[in-house]
């Protein structure tokens, strides 16, 4: 993977992922390995950010699966931001926005997880 | 609403089978290929957990090849009997349930739910019995549309098919390296025997012993310093250990008898290029030009040779070539009828024959690689090793500077 980064930051034990790039092979992971470090630290409130994502295929939506069951399974809280439309009528397709909070803005994610339990 | 997400569905899903496409025929490694197909599998149906297992027929296994989200994969052989695999439809999917209750028995299944299975692809290539696809439970409907269905046997095929492949490709690549053995071992024998013969050549002559591995360490100098390919050098290489078969068939009195020869022992000594001519022609060598080279080794530039006579242009390089290394080791050895030349004096006897009996180009090639070995410029000496060491290097590198020099100018 070329052209695919990631930058986090922590605000109030809340994780946000910030990918960059192209999100279309196994390099990508990095993203779901990031996500099973924090969570094995207990960070269980995740947002990730999709507005520097340019392009997400089937082997990115296969990675994002994998990100939505592993916080399932630590009983976290996953949120969506700043997706494009491509981008969200894929994951409503393909099931996956059932299991996360899909939201405009990440301050939105950010509040919304800050009230949450 | 339902027709606008049927399109998303189309375009995710040809633009996935295009990624599957890419991906199988991609450069990277077979293993990182199936773990991307599988990826591709599951992100198109949104399945967090699945592996793909390979089918080791002679085992009647199914084994874990790779997978996704799956935490524990050491319990990860499925038997898979002849019968079960006869009664799976190629490419179909099948639940998790009707695997349980039509096709494998308990241990099995067991092994499957520890994969997370709820859906079951046999994969077949042609009519082969390659692998299977498990899928683990989906983050959509648990269950798939008949077109999801259709979609899912296309790409089970074509991981069906890459799977094949490779199973052909592998086994291809273990029948070549089985054969480059047995070619390697097959050529050691042949070198030895090669080896063993011109030991019994040497053998023939009390004087002679190990002449004929001294001309082809030579001859191997001259062939490499010259720029020859690896497949001539080894020619001039055997030529040189195998250009005296001919004296087998000679008296061995005659061969040890010194300079007191009739003309008839003369004669039949002569003889020997043209035996070891009949001799090895009628082997089939890899090297044409082999023969040739052993025929002419007594030829002379003069013409004066034997047994054809030939002169200047007529003799290949080859010929050259074993000429001055079968001379040059027969005038540093001992002979039954004069004592060996120090190095000075046989490089003074090889400079007074050039152009009669040596040729010119291939003695300066001589001495230019003999000074290599004397100043330590080759990788391995071949004609140094094998000469007294009682010479003065100084000595012997200028005058072989001084020849050098004057067949240059």
């Amino acid at each position: 993977m070329n052209n695919f980064s990631i930058l986090s930051k922590t605000i109030n034990g809340i994780v946000i992922f910030l990918p960059k790039g192209y999100v279309n092979d196994l390099g990508a992971e990095n993203l779901e390995h990031a996500c099973e470090e924090f969570l094995s630290k207990e960070m269980k409130k995740v947002v990730i950010n999709f507005s520097e994502i340019q392009y997400i295929n089937s082997i990115g939506a296969s990675i994002f699966t994998g990100i939505v069951q592993k916080i399932a399974e630590h009983n976290g809280m996953l949120c969506f931001t700043n997706m494009k439309k491509v981008h969200s009528d894929v994951f409503e397709m393909l099931g996956i926005t059932r299991h996360v909070k899909v939201f405009k803005e990440e301050k939105d994610a950010v509040n919304f997880l800050k009230e949450s339990n | 609403m339902a027709e606008k997400r049927n399109i998303t569905r189309l375009i995710f899903s040809i633009s996935s089978l295009v990624d599957l496409g890419q991906e199988v025929t991609s450069a990277k490694s077979f293993n990182e290929r199936m773990k991307t197909a599988l990826y591709v599998v599951t992100g198109m149906f949104s399945v967090p957990k699945a592996a793909l297992l390979v089918y080791n027929s002679n085992q009647q296994r199914l084994k874990l090849l790779t997978h996704k989200g799956l935490k524990d994969t050491t319990w990860g052989n499925i038997h898979v009997k002849a019968k079960h695999i006869k009664s799976f439809s190629k490419n179909e999917p099948y639940s998790l349930s009707k695997i349980k209750t039509n096709f494998l028995y308990n241990p099995n299944t067991e092994a499957l739910e520890k994969f997370h299975t709820k859906t079951f692809i046999p994969l077949f290539a042609k009519d082969e019995f390659v692998g299977a696809i498990c899928l683990g439970k989906r983050l959509s409907r648990p269950s798939y549309l008949r077109s999801e269905k259709n979609v899912l046997k296309v790409v089970a095929n074509q991981i069906a098919i890459t799977l094949h492949n490779s199973s052909l490709f592998r086994r291809l690549t273990n029948k070549v390296n089985e054969n480059k053995k047995l070619y390697e071992n097959m050529r050691h024998i042949y070198n030895d025997t090669i080896k063993a013969f011109a030991a019994a050549i040497d053998a023939k002559d009390v004087y002679t012993k190990n002449h004929s591995f001294r001309v082809a360490k030579y001859a191997v100098a001259i062939a490499g310093e010259l720029g020859w390919k690896e497949k001539d050098v080894e020619a001039i290489y055997v030529a040189g250990l195998l250009h005296d078969i001919g004296k087998i068939t000679i008296d061995r009195g005659v061969i040890n008898k010194g300079e007191d020869l009739s003309v008839s022992e003369l004669s039949e000594i002569k003889r020997h290029p043209q035996i070891s001519y009949d001799i090895l022609s009628k082997i089939n060598f890899p090297w044409k030009d082999l023969v040739h080279f052993v025929k002419h080794h007594h030829e002379r530039i003069d013409g004066r040779g034997y047994p054809d006579s030939l002169q200047g242009e007529e003799l290949s390089d080859g010929v050259k070539i074993l000429a001055i290394a079968d001379a040059f080791d027969a005038m540093t050895t001992d002979r039954p009828y004069r004592k060996k030349l120090s190095l000075t004096e046989a490089l003074h006897e090889v400079k007074k024959c050039l152009g009669t009996q040596f040729d010119r180009r291939i003695s300066n090639v001589f001495f230019r690689v003999l000074q290599k070995e004397i100043k330590g410029e080759t990788k391995e000496a071949q004609i140094l090793p094998h000469l007294d060491k009682g010479f003065n290097p100084t000595v012997i590198t200028s005058l072989l500077e001084t020849i050098t020099a004057e067949l240059s100018a």
